[in-house]
């Protein structure tokens, strides 16, 4: 379908194949130009925003409008389509019902969701009750899963759990199982023998029960995988492509119905174990309550702000200035040091291995981290992992503000909104509370660009398969861990990556990722001893590398304590991400309402003749044309992808916006 | 990808009506790697040689600017030894000036500017620059000595028996050398 409407027109001097693509995307993109001219405002702001148009010669006329036709009706769609299914079942099945294998079972998940179209499923197990609903926007190819899992003591607040994160805060625990793994770890604590500071040993007991029984925590992760271009075909085309099968049919990948103390015991003789990482381990529970209380004192004061991000970038956390916040972090290691135990029986080698062990136990770890409260209270924890397209020329920076505005909205109720930005990662950690609950929200936006920019079809795919998996590996922790918190696994979702996870973490593949983002972050093979500060350490050096580095941390930091906990996991995630630092000289760009600010009128025939600068291409009639303030008048399709990474006026380079700021934005 | 038919426009445009002293071309049809040739300037120590560059065309062109540099060694304070260019108009804002209304003629014609009057005061070259700055005459006798030398089709043979400078120069020489013998056939093929 590619091109079959214009070959003709590009005159085809050369009958060699790479030449022939030349002109069958030369010819695309002439269409392309005609579409846009044809689209009204509304239409054209429609695509854009879902980066629906691509670069202009990446898909053929008939496409766009396939997919302006899509998105029209996709609304609609959406609600239509979601199947709730309600089920309780308590039994399920197969570990292995989803097969861990390679890559291509992560993406057999990704497309088997999308091919569901939008779903909703509930079911309580035991105590734990679980929602997984995915979406997925045909038109855009976009996806979102979310899984939310809810542990309760009673039945009435599993529901309650179920239906969002407004648990009333729940008492004390009383399951024995999983009372009982708790404590264990405490013990643990004491006994370990190393190197955890004494603060934290003598804090954890003390808040753990305090604070945590009454507070439900919602904890939200988001990612956000934003590709390149190339990945986009690669992820989306597929999905797009394949006809949406029923989403009952789907079968819910399940977790293998685990008796949590089996599982806990296993943790404790590995954290015992002599190695460092382990041992400390035991605090990692603590974690949780401390947090909390933390943040309660902290948070609110402070909690209506935004830090950007661009600038502050990453790296608020890192500063162990408190001490609240450095037993934080110690909490969040040791927590981590379990989850690897705990995922890697084999034993993957921590040398090799040691980058991706750790982002995935630090994921792993903030959900352990509820999880281990759960035995104390009611969490709720939920996943959220979204892929999205991105048009390429479509930046990060109009998503991040997109987001922002998303986070701010909820400044009226306590937010707390962190945003950071290293390099070509960005991560947003906001926090708000109201009625007694607790909504962490982080995400994580990737671009994947140096991948891409490999432009090797097959290295892109590889690449971006790893990465994906290595998203699905944090959620599947996050899975694991809550399921051997509550003992039952009903997620299905979360069943699946967790194999996914934990395959992820043995299969070699995993590995490759780890060493880019080992040099980036320069994270030192952690020795036992340090292994607490580690966290700090790359928090820490995120910041020294950041652009921003220093005006970052002296603002944020304050506030920034209390979430450090939190958002720490997530930072080890992104260090492993990165894979780019080079982005962190990207220029800024204006924000999609700062773009639809600017003037927009039609070529008349009566204009005098021009020519766009950006694609040297005459005007012709009918053409839409964006004017900026310094009067040079554009393609508007030309000129929004500048614009969006850019702010000045590619002929004389003066500021679109007086400020062009970020800041003016937020 | 606006790069296609916007190389295609420049393309057209370079072979029309290329700007006075600059040749560029396609290299074995593909569209994202272009060879150019910069003449010396009259009245600049580069008087008289031909200058090859190799352009590579990214992804995002025009939104990102073209990667340029020297085939040819030059004896200039703002290329370096490998034939890297410090321009601005080839680096992207805010750090450089690139516009996607600048064009691969554009470019090449600033830099044909650019070696007409180097720009010491944002040196790639630090000792060819404070050279440039404080002993013109020295700096100039040199450059066109590597003029000579490397830019000049008929002294091919001599770089040769230029071996006694210092052993770096020597060891740049070699390099250049076996640079330059990879170019030298595409002028051929071209002049």
């Amino acid at each position: 379908m590619e091109g079959s409407d214009s070959l003709d027109q590009s005159g085809s001097d050369q009958p060699e194949s790479p030449r022939r693509r030349q002109l069958d995307r030369l010819s695309r993109e002439e269409a392309f130009y005609q579409f846009v001219n044809n689209l009204s405002d509304e239409d054209y702001r429609l695509m854009r925003d879902n980066n629906l148009l691509g670069t202009p010669g990446e898909a053929t006329q008939d496409e766009l409008i396939s997919r302006l036709q899509q998105i029209k009706d996709g609304p609609e769609q959406q609600e239509t389509t979601p199947t709730p299914e309600s089920g309780e079942d308590p039994t399920e099945p197969p570990e292995d019902s989803e097969d861990p294998a390679s890559g291509d079972s992560l993406l057999d998940l990704l497309n088997t969701v999308r091919r569901t179209g939008n779903t909703t499923r509930t079911g309580h197990r035991g105590n734990q009750s679980w929602r997984a609903i995915s979406q997925t926007n045909p038109n855009s190819g976009d996806f979102r899963f979310s899984l939310e899992i809810s542990v309760n003591r009673n039945l009435a607040e599993q529901q309650a759990a179920a239906e969002g994160e407004r648990e009333t805060p729940d008492d004390t625990p009383e399951e024995p199982t999983e009372s009982a793994p708790e404590e264990s770890p405490e013990v643990s604590l004491e006994e370990a023998p190393v190197s955890q500071e004494v603060l934290v040993n003598a804090e954890p007991q003390v808040p753990m029960e305090t604070e945590v029984v009454e507070e439900p925590v919602v904890e939200e992760l988001a990612v956000v995988v934003e590709p390149e271009p190339e990945l986009e075909e690669f992820v989306s085309q597929e999905v797009l492509e394949e006809p949406p099968s029923p989403p009952a049919t789907v079968p819910l990948p399940v977790q293998p119905p685990l008796s949590p103390s089996p599982r806990r015991g296993q943790r404790r003789p590995r954290s015992r174990s002599p190695e460092p990482r382990r041992t400390r381990a035991r605090t990692a529970r603590s974690r949780s309550p401390l947090n909390l209380d933390q943040m309660d004192g902290i948070a609110y004061p402070r909690s209506a702000h935004s830090f950007q991000g661009p600038n502050t970038s990453p790296n608020n956390h890192p500063t162990p200035q408190v001490e609240g916040s450095s037993r934080t972090r110690q909490h969040v290691l040791s927590r981590q040091s379990n989850v690897d135990s705990d995922v890697q029986p084999s034993g993957a080698d921590p040398e090799t291995v040691p980058e991706t062990q750790n982002v995935t136990s630090q994921e792993g770890e903030a959900a352990g981290g509820e999880g281990s409260a759960a035995g104390r209270r009611p969490p709720t924890i939920m996943l959220d992992l979204q892929v999205r397209r991105v048009r390429p020329g479509e930046y990060r920076q109009r998503d991040s503000i997109a987001s922002r505005t998303r986070s701010r909205s909820q400044n009226s109720n306590n937010t707390f909104l962190y945003e950071s930005e290293r390099g070509g990662f960005r991560r947003t950690f906001s926090r708000s509370e109201r009625a007694g609950v607790r909504t962490y929200v982080s995400t994580i936006r990737i671009p994947i660009r140096r991948i891409s920019d490999a432009g090797l079809g097959e290295a892109t795919s590889m690449a971006l398969q790893s990465m994906i998996r290595q998203i699905m590996t944090g959620f599947g922790e996050l899975g694991y861990l809550m399921d051997s918190d509550s003992d039952s696994s009903d997620s299905n979702r979360g069943a699946n990556t967790t194999a996914d996870l934990s395959e992820a973490l043995n299969n070699p593949e995993a590995a490759p990722a780890a060493p880019p983002p080992a040099a980036d972050v320069e994270e030192p093979p952690v020795a036992a001893g340090i292994r607490a500060r580690t966290a700090e350490t790359d928090v820490d050096e995120g910041l020294a590398t950041g652009p921003l580095a220093p005006g970052g941390r002296a603002r944020p930091r304050p506030p920034i304590s209390l979430e450090e906990p939190s958002s720490l996991p997530f930072l080890r995630l992104a260090h492993f991400f990165l894979l780019n630092d080079d982005d962190e000289d990207q220029p800024q760009g204006l924000t999609k309402e700062q773009i639809d600010n600017l003037s927009m009128r039609n070529f008349g025939e009566s204009d005098a003749l021009k020519t766009c600068s950006v694609c040297i291409t005459e005007y012709a009639e009918g053409n839409k044309l964006r004017k900026l303030p310094c009067s040079h008048e554009y393609h508007v399709h030309c000129i929004d992808r500048w614009l969006s990474e850019n702010s000045t006026c590619p002929i004389c380079r003066r500021a679109v916006l007086v400020s062009a700021n970020r800041e003016s934005v937020v | 990808m606006q790069r296609a038919s916007r190389l295609k426009r420049e393309l057209q445009m370079l072979s029309t009506e290329p700007p006075p002293g600059i040749t560029c071309w396609q290299t074995e049809e593909r569209i994202d790697d272009l060879r150019a040739q910069i003449v010396g300037g009259s009245d600049t120590p580069y008087e008289g040689g031909l200058f090859s560059l190799e352009i590579k065309v990214p992804e995002r062109y025009p939104f990102e600017p073209p990667t340029i540099r020297f085939l040819t060694p030059i004896y200039h304070p703002n290329i370096d030894s490998s034939g890297r260019i410090c321009h601005d108009a080839l680096k992207l804002p805010p750090k450089g000036a690139w516009k996607p209304s600048l064009n691969i003629p554009s470019v090449l014609t600033s830099i044909q500017l650019l070696m007409a009057e180097p720009n010491p005061d944002d040196p790639l070259m630090a000792d060819i620059s404070s050279e440039f700055k404080y002993n013109k005459q020295l700096f100039m006798e040199k450059a066109r000595k590597w003029t000579q030398e490397h830019a000049v089709q008929k002294n091919t043979g001599v770089v040769e028996g230029n071996k006694e400078n210092n052993p770096d120069q020597k060891a740049l020489n070699r390099k250049r050398e076996a640079q330059q013998e990879g170019e030298e056939s595409a002028k051929r093929s071209c002049v």
